[in-house]
This record gives C-alpha cells, structure tokens and sequence, in this order.
C-alpha cells in the first residue's frame, strides 16, 4: 500500500516558499554584481589613490634624490606620512639602494583586505630632466578602504532587507489575489457538499483560469440543481401517492393515522377538544353493483368534494376504507357542535349525483361522532365509539 | 617662481637667517667618491636654476675659476644629460669677456672674489662656490665637505639680487643656519 501519508502544505505557504526563493536568488544575484562592480571601483580608486600620493612623493623627494640626502628625503615624504591608507614608504636611488624608509605607526587595521587590494607595493620612478634618478614605492593599507567596505556592506545589508521585505509584501499581495478566489470556490463547494446549497454559485474571477474553472463548476452546479429539483418533485409524488387516495386525492388511512396521532397530542397540549367524525355511504356496495364500478367512483369522487366543502379550513378529512370516510373537526366547543356538523355533512351529501348515463343517484351517508377528550384519549378508543356511533346512525336510517 | 619670491622675501625679512645648509649628502667611501659627490650636487644645484634668457635643454657655460678645493676634476653630472661646456678662466677674463652661465669659484683672493660678487651681481650667473663652507661671501651655493659627508649652503641674499629663478624646493632642502 502506497498508501503514506503525504505532509499536507497550504498553497500559500507553498507559494511564499517559492517566492522568497525566487527573491533570494534575485537578490544575491545583483547583489553580487553590485559588490563585484564596487570592488573594482573601489580598487580603481584604491589605486588611483596610491598613484597620486606616488605622483605627489615622487614631486617632494626629487631634489633629495638628485643630492642624495636621506633627510630632506624623508622631510619630503612629510606630507605623505598624513594621507591615511599609507603603510610604507621607500624611496630608492637610480642604483637601487635604499634612500629612506617610512613605516606607518598604525597598524594594518584589515590585512586580508591589504593583501586584496594591494598585493604587491605601487613604484613610481622619480625623474629629473627625463633621466631616472630613483625610485619610489608605497605600499597601501585598508585603513580607508575598511570604512568604504563596511559603509558597503552595510549599504547592501539594508538593500537586501529592503529588498527582500518588499518582495515579500509583493508576494504576500499575489498569494492573496490567488488564494482568495481559489478559497470562494472552495467553500462554494464546501456549502453544496455539506449543506445541499445547491443555489450557492461562484462569482465572476479575476484570473482567467480559475473563472473558468468557476464557470464549470457552476455549470455542474446548475445540472446539480436540476438534478436535485426534479428528484424533489418526484419525491413529493411518490409522498403523496402513498399519502393520498388516488380517485378521491383525499389523504388515505395511513396519513389519517398519522393526522390523528398528531391532533391528539397537540390537542392534549393545548387542552382543547376536536371532534372523530367516521362516516360510511349507505348501500354503497348496492350501488356500485346496480350502476358499475364507474359511477361508484363517480359518487365517491362527488362525495369527498362535498365532504371538504362543509369542512373548516383547519379540519381534516380522509378516506379511510373503500366508503368510508373520516373527519377531524378540530377544535369543537361542545359534542353539539360537533353533531351539527355531522348533520351537515349528511345534508350536504344528500343531494343527488349525475351519473354517467344521465340517471341520479340520491347517495347517504351515517356518521357517528367522538369527542377527544370525552370518548377516549387515544385514536383506537376514538375509532371505536365513532364507528359504534356510525352503526347507530345506520341503524337508525334503515329504520 | 613666486613661491620662491615669497621664500626669498620672509628669508630677508629675517637678517640673520638668510643662510640655508643643506643636510649632508651621502659619500661614497671609495676613491674618487668625493669628486663623484661634488660633481653630482653641482649638477643638482644646475638643474633646479632657470636663466631668465635660456630654455631647459639650452647649451651652459661654466666658467671655473680658481683651483677647486673638493674635487680635482669638476665634471658637473646634471640629471637628464643637459650639455655643458666648461671653461677654466680667470677673475679678469670672465668681467671683461663675460660669457659665462656659471662661475664656479674655487681657491681665489679674496679681492679676486669681491670683484666677481660685484660683476655677477644683477646679471644671470649662478654663483657656486667650494672655498667658502660657511658661504659668507657672496657666492649662492656653498659646497662644504664635513665629517658627516657633503653639503651645500644656499645664500639667499644673494639669489634675491638676481634674476635667477631657483627651485624652492633646493631652498628648501637645507635648514637655515642661525
């Protein structure tokens, strides 16, 4: 199993480490030409420096060296010995033997640097007339230099630091401008994923790639979404075909069940009463038989419309059996109230039906009633004395 | 040149010290060192006078008078090979003939020598001389020959009467005598 697991890194810093490496090498690089340019300049100087204070010793021992006096030599090298950078100082005759000789009393404050700069002493021949009459030579030190390389140095610290934080600044912005936008898609996703925000969709990007990469996902979003609202509708179909009677497109028992369950405990809360009407068509199996199923449908049909049409806006009606109906009244005062409707109801039905054929049917309905919470605190005991109810009523009718 | 005007100027406002030495330039120990020393400080001194009428390069004259008391052979080395000719005269010849750049003066009389220091006064000659260490008579430069080695002593006196322009930094060479 390859399976490791990987070290997990966020593309920002991703992309900081990237960006300070890139700037790292940037800089280094100019840096380092920078330096290499200041060294030569500085070593241009260095020498021209050492040149002229030659040019200038060279003017101020000639006569020293055309009388051969070490003294007025060495009063002729008096102004050099104050020219800072100057580590000794010989002066030469036209045979090669040694004049005078000047060491500076301050020591080499950076050999290394002497060395880099001034491998080997500056000697300039003296002249008189055209004819060599001697020689001088100085060798430099870092005293000057030291502080023109440390300014420098420090110079290119700062320039580095700068630099360096303004890349970074830059960096940060660009990872920003990225990130953001790779975020907001991201936590569109997110939201779909997680909470069914199938409306959510990315906005317009800056950057041309993740657009369009905003742009497919919106489009997968808007399928996504037709998707999930054609499920629903079907799902809510389904929910009422198994909820609904399909001729009557009353709710069925089952919902019935539920409705009453529901009414019970809510009633039980509220402390009111609702009123269980069942209601069963007289000599329906009679009719169905002597006119067909057809107009039995028929009747049924008409009898639900006129059922729901005595019915309050908060009361609740469904078929329940093949001719059976129920009703919840919910809330009733009293069981008068509640024997009114029922009578309501059977007047209601009364009217006679047009069947198919042209002839009338005169359809009737027994109803019988419980109250909740007189007749029974549960749906079964309400479902017994109404049914009971309704058989007394029946009977009464035959009669 | 008017660096030297303003040496000379603070060097006569001063009586006194009008006398510059030289420090004492080396000798060679071997024979014939002396000669060679002289004749090297003689071309020195040469080379760092400018006559007012001659170019650097031009042809001198130097008109030596008198035996010379440091050298038996004077024979002026002047850095940069300028040519010289030289003359072995008298006092007399040289007032009545002229003629003559330099006057070197070796053993003279001392009238012999005032009457030379009058002649050359305000004309272009330079004066040297190897008879007077101390160089209170007259001559510009004064060769001197001391245990230490061989010097020269610059009068500037001297050089101020006349029209000779003299390096300030031969002047400056020497350290005045008080």
């Amino acid at each position: 199993m390859s399976d490791r697991k990987l070290p997990r890194t966020t593309l920002q810093k991703l992309l900081s480490r990237f960006h300070f490496g890139v700037t790292l090498f940037a800089v280094a690089l100019s840096g380092l030409a920078i330096m290499l340019a200041g060294v030569a300049a500085l070593r241009g100087y260095a020498d021209r420096n050492i040149e002229l204070a030659a040019q200038l010793g060279a003017y101020g021992v000639e006569p020293a060296l055309v009388f051969r006096d070490p003294q007025a030599a060495r009063e002729g090298l008096e102004p050099l010995t104050h020219i800072p950078g100057i580590a000794q100082l010989r002066i030469l005759d036209d045979r090669g033997a040694l004049l005078t000789e000047w060491v500076s009393p301050h020591p080499d404050p950076a050999p290394l640097l002497t060395r880099i700069f001034f491998p080997e002493p500056f000697a300039l021949p003296v002249r008189r007339n055209g004819s060599r009459i001697g020689t001088i030579e100085i060798r430099g030190d870092s005293s000057t230099l030291l502080d023109y390389v440390r300014i420098g140095l420090l110079a290119g610290l700062i320039c580095l630091i700068v630099t360096g934080l303004g890349t970074v600044a830059l960096a940060r912005r660009f990872e920003y401008e990225l990130v953001k936008p790779l975020g907001e898609i991201a936590s569109v996703a997110h939201d779909v994923r997680l909470h069914r925000r199938f409306d959510k969709r990315v906005q317009s990007l800056g950057i041309a790639e993740l657009d369009r990469l905003g742009g497919d996902i919106n489009a997968l979003l808007d399928e996504l979404q037709g998707w999930q609202g054609h499920m629903e509708s079907e799902h809510a179909m389904l929910a009422h075909r198994a909820s609904h009677d399909m001729l009557t497109a009353m709710p069925n028992r089952a919902a019935f069940d539920e409705q009453l369950a529901a009414r019970i405990e809510a009633a039980a809360a509220r402390r009111s009463r609702f009123a269980l009407l069942f209601i069963d068509v007289d000599n329906f199996k009679a009719a169905n038989d002597g006119f067909g199923h057809a107009a039995g449908d028929a009747v049924l049909v008409a009898l639900a419309a006129r059922i729901k049409a005595v019915l309050r806006r908060r009361d609740f009606a469904a078929r329940i059996g093949g001719d059976e109906f129920a009703v919840i009244a919910d809330p009733v005062e009293a069981r008068a109230d509640a024997e009114e409707l029922a009578l309501r109801i059977c007047n209601a039905v009364a009217e006679p039906v047009t069947l198919t054929d042209g002839e009338d049917y005169r359809p009737a309905v027994s109803v019988g009633v419980a109250i909740y919470p007189d007749d029974g605190d549960d749906g079964t005991a309400l479902l017994t004395v109404a049914d009971s109810g309704m058989y007394a009523h029946k009977l009464s009718n035959r009669n | 040149m008017l660096a030297s005007l303003f040496l000379i100027g603070a060097a006569l406002a001063t009586p006194g010290m009008t006398v510059q030495q030289a420090s004492q330039a080396i000798v060679d120990e071997s024979s014939g060192g002396l000669t060679e020393a002289v004749n090297r400080m003689v071309g020195g001194i040469i080379s760092y006078v400018g006559w007012p009428d001659r170019r650097a390069g031009d042809d001198l004259t130097l008109c030596q008078v008198g035996a010379p008391r440091l050298t038996g052979l004077l024979a002026p080395d002047i850095p940069g090979d300028r040519p010289l000719s030289l003359r072995r005269t008298s006092a007399g010849a040289v007032i009545a003939n002229g003629g003559c750049d330099i006057l070197y003066l070796g053993r003279v009389s001392s009238a012999d020598r005032m009457r030379l220091v009058q002649w050359v006064r305000a004309r272009a000659v330079l004066t040297i001389t190897d008879d007077d260490p101390a160089c209170l008579h007259g001559a510009m430069f004064c060769l001197a020959h001391r245990d230490t080695g061989l010097s020269f002593s610059v009068n500037l006196d001297a050089i101020a009467r006349g029209p000779l322009r003299v390096d300030p930094r031969v002047l400056q060479i020497g350290r005045s005598v008080s």
